[in-house]
């Protein structure tokens, strides 16, 4: 049913109904609210603050399996329709944006000038900018570029009881009061609704190179001294991604463990650094070198991987999960192995793919949801020896509580609650989607 | 550290955490009553992994002596603040810190990996623990560094260690016309260059530098130079310099030189390091400031603060990272003649104004401390910076760390509005 009063604080026609209440991976709502501005957004959320009612956030829908034990929120408030590029400063190098923007809609727009976001998340035609933003993507390339923390210098966000608040600013460096930026990014939209982004950019690169080095089976031990030695001398890689065999096999045709190393740079400087891998890889080791157009599309292979809120099969046999592994770097090789183990020993098939360099490993699960599950928990402990941690970020809402999403609880989960309660008391903000069922 | 602040907790008072005390807006100076915690013997460096390039030091570790420590390997700690050799990396995590070579590598923020805290109830806690990225929860590593002290005391740093680049390039380009120097800094980042490091300095402030204590012999009679440094892989340098010589010819540059060897490099940064000390040379009392803004604004905002010189009668010598639009207007002043401090103060505050106005921040690597805190108010509302102190309130309720820095006074009657209003909800 839908209330008078939201009808008053917005267009009939942006209220929709749910015509699809039982969605797999849940994060719905009983309404859904399509946002066209700032103000739609400050409106809802003050009236749902006032009613006491729940809202789920979502632009593009990638992420609608990450986090959530809700399946329906009694709103769900759709950010799709409020996109755009706000401003460009072109000598500047930031851009300012709405949050439903697609990935792929600023990077075709900043390339006009010869600019990028230096973000490599998945699926960049369908991922919008304000879920990028809420969830913390980021891909391989982070570990020159940094990842959404490095790149954020402002947003303006709408608090639960419709206030708009501006954090940081338009320029590049900036210190005055808290960073408060840093709040909203990775927070699953659980503290404000992003309804403005300033980003810093880069200059697209010169020129692009990609060197894939591959290991014959029975030496992926040799990755982790590979990349140690590239990471010890002055070469600059953009990635250091370790493909697991499948995962190599889907890109390059070729069944092994496989070292992805991105260099963007003069072009002097890539064929020197290409020079530099090939002279100092150990005997039998080889490597192929794939330039510009078809080192980008080879990226962009590498971006469409993993379930993306759409793909997901309804055969459950096929179900889907996705996590994300940190570690120490130097832990990638071995975690990327043991996911591999695993997946023999709990009957799933799994392509894994993990940062030498900066410590971030994702890895994507198929099989029976049981299955899943325990392999989940398997690998999860696995990485916790190791001191690191694994998270779901695609999971059929059925498997969320089992799974424990998040892992568990930091030590400083008090201080998590406490910025939860400060920023939204009534809790009306993507309910139960954060960690500790924040 | 947990003993000493659970004791303060119960006894009520106000405590503050300092480090070498080389903070530039007051952050770390007690406005009345507060116990100084000193951070300096806390100096150990208690790991060093440089497989993943990482290191953990305790707060009172100067900032130098870390790159100093593991430049034989090849490594070295980015953020670079001015006051390096003497500043702890405790207090650039309170302050994020920036540097000259921020610009490429970022400041403070952006190399911090973990942080052990003493919070304001005693507790112990680690965060980022083993350096590991994105750990799940709200980004508290972001929210700590840079709340200049009053959010909790970090006993425990885990920073990212770069590796040295191979080949480095600096040049040195002077130019008649400060807009044409602006117009080649604008030039050189539109020509798709990153450089490590992008300064300028005016008359006032080379006239400064040539009385202090390393002279470089830059010509007396020049509007502003421009010192440009580019690192990266070695075999892509020399393009980079070709393309920065291009575009300074075309804005008019009267000269331009590339560094000869390390000698003359290192002098070219000595002497700009050396740019704010300088001023004790050309004049008995100098205020420093700190403002930002969008660095194609620059030409606009030079010709006002021009302006404000003008109203004040006070000299303005300008050195800013011009690279990220980080203006350090520099105000000198004769503190014994009556009236010329407040008068520096009011120029200071209004450079500050300029820069609020043209879209920019007040403060892009000093904090705000006590000096700024005012200015605060030029871009935030009164609401925006209560949402900041609600979020203080949650890490520390009772306001006794570092009390009364960073948000105006006033700020703090919106603060406590804000929770009537919040607890008749």
């Amino acid at each position: 049913m839908v209330s008078p009063t939201i009808e008053s604080v917005v267009l009939k026609d942006q209220i929709k109904r749910n015509d699809e209440p039982e969605h797999p991976l849940g994060n719905g709502g009983d309404q859904i609210i399509e946002a066209y501005s700032e103000e739609d957004i400050s409106n809802v959320l003050a009236h749902a603050n006032e009613h006491g009612k729940t809202v789920t956030v979502m632009s593009g829908g990638t992420k609608r399996g990450y986090g959530g034990t809700m399946k329906q929120a009694d709103i769900l408030l759709s950010l799709k329709g409020f996109q755009g590029i706000v401003a460009h400063s072109v000598g500047d190098l930031t851009l300012t944006v709405r949050p439903g923007t697609t990935l792929k809609a600023i990077s075709d727009k900043l390339a006009e000038n010869g600019q990028c976001l230096a973000l490599d998340p998945s699926w960049p035609e369908l991922a919008t900018i304000g879920g990028v933003i809420a969830a913390n993507e980021s891909g391989p390339k982070r570990l020159l570029y940094g990842s959404a923390r490095d790149h954020v210098i402002g947003t303006r966000i709408v608090y639960p009881d419709g206030r708009v608040i501006r954090t940081g600013g338009k320029v590049v460096k900036n210190v005055a009061g808290y960073d408060m930026n840093k709040l909203f990014i990775g927070a699953m939209g659980t503290l404000g609704v992003i309804s403005e982004i300033t980003l810093k950019l880069r200059p697209l690169p010169k020129y692009e190179g990609l060197s894939l080095v591959h290991f014959p089976d029975g030496r992926e031990q040799e990755i982790h001294h590979v990349a140690k030695r590239l990471m010890d001398s002055m070469m600059e890689p953009v990635s250091l991604e370790v493909l697991t065999p499948a995962t190599a096999e889907k890109l390059t045709g070729q069944r092994n463990y496989t070292l992805a190393i991105a260099w963007e740079d003069q072009e002097k400087a890539v064929t020197q650094q290409e020079n530099w891998v090939a002279a100092n890889l150990p005997a039998g080791i080889r490597h192929t070198c794939l330039h510009e157009q078809d080192a980008r599309e080879w990226w962009d292979q590498l971006r469409h991987l993993g379930p993306n809120g759409y793909n997901d099969d309804v055969n459950e046999a096929n179900t889907q999960a996705a996590l994300k592994i940190g570690s120490k770097p130097s832990d990638v090789p071995s975690i990327l192995t043991m996911a591999e183990e695993f997946a023999e020993s709990h009957h799933v098939s799994v392509m894994a793919h993990g940062g030498a360099g900066h410590g971030i490993s994702r890895v994507y699960v198929n099989g029976f949801p049981d299955d899943i599950i325990a392999y989940t928990k398997t690998l999860r402990s696995e990485v916790e020896k190791k001191h690191g941690y694994a998270v779901c970020t695609h999971l059929p809402f059925a498997l969320r509580e089992p799974a424990n999403v998040w892992g568990e609880k930091p030590g400083y989960f008090s201080l998590l609650e406490g910025i939860k309660q400060t920023n939204d008391p009534k809790k009306i903000l993507n309910r139960h989607r954060f960690v500790g069922g924040i | 550290m947990s003993d000493v602040v659970k004791c303060l907790n119960k006894l009520e008072i106000p405590y503050i955490a300092r480090g070498a005390g080389t903070g530039l807006s007051g952050g770390a100076t007690p406005l009345g009553g507060e116990v100084i915690i000193s951070l300096v013997r806390m100096k150990r460096l208690l790991d060093l992994d440089l497989e993943n390039r990482q290191a953990v030091v305790e707060p009172g570790f100067i900032n130098l002596k870390l790159t100093q420590t593991i430049s034989g390997k090849g490594y070295y700690y980015a953020p670079d603040p001015s006051s390096q050799n003497a500043c702890t990396i405790g207090g650039n995590v309170a302050e994020n810190s920036g540097g000259a070579h921020c610009l490429k590598y970022g400041v403070t923020t952006n190399h911090i990996l973990g942080l052990e805290v003493v919070l304001s109830n005693g507790e112990i806690v680690e965060i980022g623990e083993h350096g590991v990225p994105d750990q799940p929860g709200y980004d508290l590593l972001g929210l700590l560094t840079g709340s200049e002290g009053t959010l909790g005391i970090v006993t425990k740093i885990t920073v990212n260690l770069l590796k040295n680049p191979e080949g480095k390039k600096t040049v040195l380009a002077y130019f008649d016309d400060i807009d044409d120097a602006s117009q080649a800094v604008s030039d050189i980042i539109a020509a798709g260059i990153i450089p490590a490091a992008l300064e300028m300095m005016d008359d006032i402030a080379i006239e400064g530098v040539e009385a202090a204590a390393y002279p470089v012999g830059h010509p007396r009679d020049i509007a502003a130079f421009l010192l440009i440094e580019v690192d990266g892989i070695a075999a892509g340098i020399d393009d980079q310099i070709d393309d920065i010589l291009t575009v300074c010819k075309k804005s008019h540059v009267r000269e331009v030189k590339v560094a000869k060897d390390e000698a003359e490099r290192s002098l070219w940064w000595a002497n700009r390091k050396m740019g704010f000390g300088a001023m004790g040379a050309i004049s008995p009392d100098y205020l420093v400031q700190d403002g930002v803004i969008p660095r194609t604004r620059l030409p606009e905002v030079l010709a006002r603060i021009n302006d404000i010189s003008r109203k004040y009668d006070l000299r303005i010598a300008n050195i800013f990272h011009a690279g990220d639009g980080n203006l350090h207007p520099l105000i000198l002043f004769d503190a014994s003649v009556p009236g010329e401090s407040e008068r520096a103060s009011k120029a200071g505050s209004e450079c500050l104004q300029v820069c609020a106005d043209v879209g920019g921040s007040i403060t892009g690597e000093h904090g705000v401390g006590i000096e700024k805190s005012a200015e605060m108010r030029f871009i935030f509302s009164d609401e925006e910076m209560a949402a900041q102190t609600d979020i203080r309130h949650v890490f520390n309720p009772d306001d006794l760390l570092n009390p009364g820095k960073l948000f105006p006074e006033p700020g703090r009657c919106v603060e406590v509005k804000h929770g009537e209003k919040k607890a008749t909800v």
